[in-house]
């Protein structure tokens, strides 16, 4: 019984078309019923993600028909009327093998490499294993999909280095502090860059914010969406001496921070090491502050290089991991029992 | 092999495991301790009496010390640092063996002239892996510094961890050092005809005592942290491993 894939995803559609095609979690239960029903499919899966909408399905008939069903059903399912033309694409083995490894760990996402994805595949398999809609295709094929991306994970550097300024900004504190449990962040100009990275700390144990902008309103409005404190503009330098990191991001169009403000702050601070995130342009903060003991500054270039120089990285590691995958794909294949011959037909096209 | 095996380490940026590099620290480890054990019972003492027998011995704790630090798979990367040392200590110390003249039994006897002189070299030890500690510390915070990738590409571990890791050893080294003093100082009588305040090695030591002092109230009381500490760490030591011999060599009671 072959696996074939019909979907579609940020590659081959925009938003607009990807959103009316998205799938609700609540009503996958009974969609997948409705296509075992309709004798299309004998095992299904669907995954319904922000970036792709996809069906994976075992089938005892033949595949260009299956696709062709496969299609119809889905846009059947959604009423869509609007002519397609390279939207949705249709794969056959062992491509459709391969599509399933690649999507699983992260190589066919947006962020290439990112981990969620995986996740999201795993929810989609179990809601389907839950509702008796996969069987041993399908569960072969998951299973080793998972164990694919656990291998690649840990031999290649594919997911390997942040891409993102925010992140970016997380592990260099991770690179400075022992733990970013008790640290401290200031959040000076609530900018989106400012608040994602705060975010990103939070989230990685970041024990209090305090926001401060020109607009108290906005610090105001910011620090309760992240749980934190807002100060007035001109109070931010009182509050120094607890912060650990501190993310600029004003419109200023002059230094808010050099060297002249900052020695005594790091006294009083008794030279605990202090990030300073500028995000700014023009920047906020004197690029010389860096040259003083116990600080280090980074602006927007910085994190930007460091992030494209992982990007760079994870993209030299793709032909790696593909030619992992194509191997792997291939013993799945080899695995199966006689009488389920890989399909002969072109296994990729676009409808 | 290991000091070999550490170039490759430091060229990588300390981003390949590290495994290799501590497991042979530990065989080496483990050849020296029997070595060691088997001079000490053919002598019939603690094997610490001249200067290639000391040599050995602060290289055989900054041994101890690494490999129990490096049950932290990130403090591994201490061996890197570690291994050209020791091999230095290694070289300097068949040197100084071909000189020795076995002596015979060292004036002071009994257990507490042994644990004297074994708390001291312990605490060299201690002081020693502090340096190396802080020379991980320079060489990461330069590279976060200057925005250089391999300080998030490196495993090894953050900056602030580092420099708490050279103050435990540091303080690790001055309790030892102290404790062996004070045991020279009270349990032992010098020889007829000499006195601790006139022998360079007794002045030396109180010096280096005074150093490592310094050095830690300078960190507690007055914040001197970061580069400036972890360069005082690496001072201190090079001043004990330039000096140590020489002061050896003018001392009367402890030249043996």
């Amino acid at each position: 019984m072959p696996l074939i894939v019909i979907g579609l995803s940020h590659h081959t559609s925009p938003v607009q078309v990807r959103e009316r095609f998205a799938f609700a979690d609540a009503r996958i239960p009974a969609t997948l019923e409705l296509l075992r029903g309709s004798g299309v499919a004998d095992e299904a899966v669907i995954l319904s993600t922000c970036n792709r909408v996809e069906i994976y399905a075992a089938i005892s008939g033949s595949a260009q028909q299956s696709m062709r069903g496969l299609q119809e059903f889905l846009v059947h399912c959604h009423d869509y009327r609007d002519p397609l033309t390279d939207e949705i694409y249709t794969l056959g083995e062992p491509q459709s093998v391969e599509h399933l490894f690649k999507v699983a760990c992260g190589l066919d996402s947006m962020v290439l490499g990112e981990t969620e994805i995986l996740g999201q595949l795993k929810k989609a398999y179990d809601l389907a294993l839950q509702h008796g809609c996969t069987g041993a295709v399908l569960n072969k094929a998951f299973q080793k999909a998972f164990n694919v991306a656990k291998q690649i994970r840990t031999e290649t550097n594919i997911q390997r280095g942040s891409i993102s300024v925010s992140s970016v900004a997380v592990e260099l504190a991770q690179k400075i502090f022992s733990s970013l449990d008790d640290r401290h962040v200031m959040v000076i100009g609530a900018g989106d860059t400012s608040e994602k990275a705060a975010r990103a700390l939070l989230s990685r144990g970041a024990r209090s914010i305090i926001v401060s902008n020109r607009s108290h309103e906005r610090a105001e409005a910011l620090a309760a969406e992240l749980g934190g404190r807002a100060v007035h503009f001109e109070e931010w330098a009182a509050e120094f001496e607890q912060v650990d990191i501190v993310i600029s991001s004003t419109s200023a169009p002059h230094y808010i921070l050099d060297r002249t403000k900052l020695q005594p702050l790091m006294r009083a601070r008794k030279n605990r090491p202090l990030l300073l995130i500028d995000i700014a342009v023009p920047r906020d903060i004197e690029p010389e502050v860096n040259f003083m003991e116990n600080i280090y500054l980074y602006n927007i270039d910085d994190l930007q290089t460091i992030a494209a120089d992982y990007l760079k990285q994870r993209k030299e590691e793709i032909a790696r991991c593909e030619a992992m995958i194509a191997e792997k794909a291939r013993a799945l294949l080899r695995g199966r029992r006689p009488g389920s011959p890989p399909l002969s037909q072109p296994a990729f096209s676009h409808e | 092999m290991s000091a070999v095996y550490s170039i490759f380490l430091l060229r990588k940026g300390f981003r390949e495991d590290n495994r290799l590099n501590y497991l042979l620290l530990a065989v080496a480890f483990v050849l020296h301790t029997v070595a060691m054990f088997q001079r000490g019972f053919s002598l019939q003492r603690c094997p610490i009496n001249n200067l290639y027998e000391a040599t050995m011995f602060i290289g055989w704790t900054i041994v101890t010390a690494y490999l129990g630090l490096g049950a932290w798979p990130r403090l591994r990367f201490l061996g890197a640092f570690a291994a050209p040392l020791l091999f230095g200590m290694g070289v300097y110390a068949f040197i100084l063996s071909l000189g020795v003249k076995q002596t015979t039994q060292p004036d002071f006897s009994g257990g507490w002239q042994s644990l004297h002189a074994a708390l001291i070299f312990l605490s060299y030890g201690a002081f020693g892996l502090s340096s190396l500690a802080a020379l991980m510390y320079l060489n990461q915070e330069h590279d976060l510094k200057f925005h250089r990738m391999r300080a998030l590409f490196s495993l090894v571990p953050p900056i602030q961890r580092l420099e708490l890791i050279i103050v435990r050893l540091l303080m690790a080294g001055f309790v030892l050092l102290t404790a062996g003093l004070l045991i020279g100082a009270l349990a032992l009588t010098p020889p007829p005809g000499t006195s601790y305040w006139t022998d360079a090695k007794v002045v030396w030591s109180i010096i280096v005592w005074g150093l490592y002092l310094t050095l830690l109230i300078l960190h507690w009381r007055f914040a001197q942290t970061g580069r400036r500490f972890a360069w005082g760490a690496v001072g201190g030591f090079a001043f004990v491993l330039l000096t140590f011999w020489g002061f050896s060599l003018l001392s009367g009671i402890h030249n043996p």
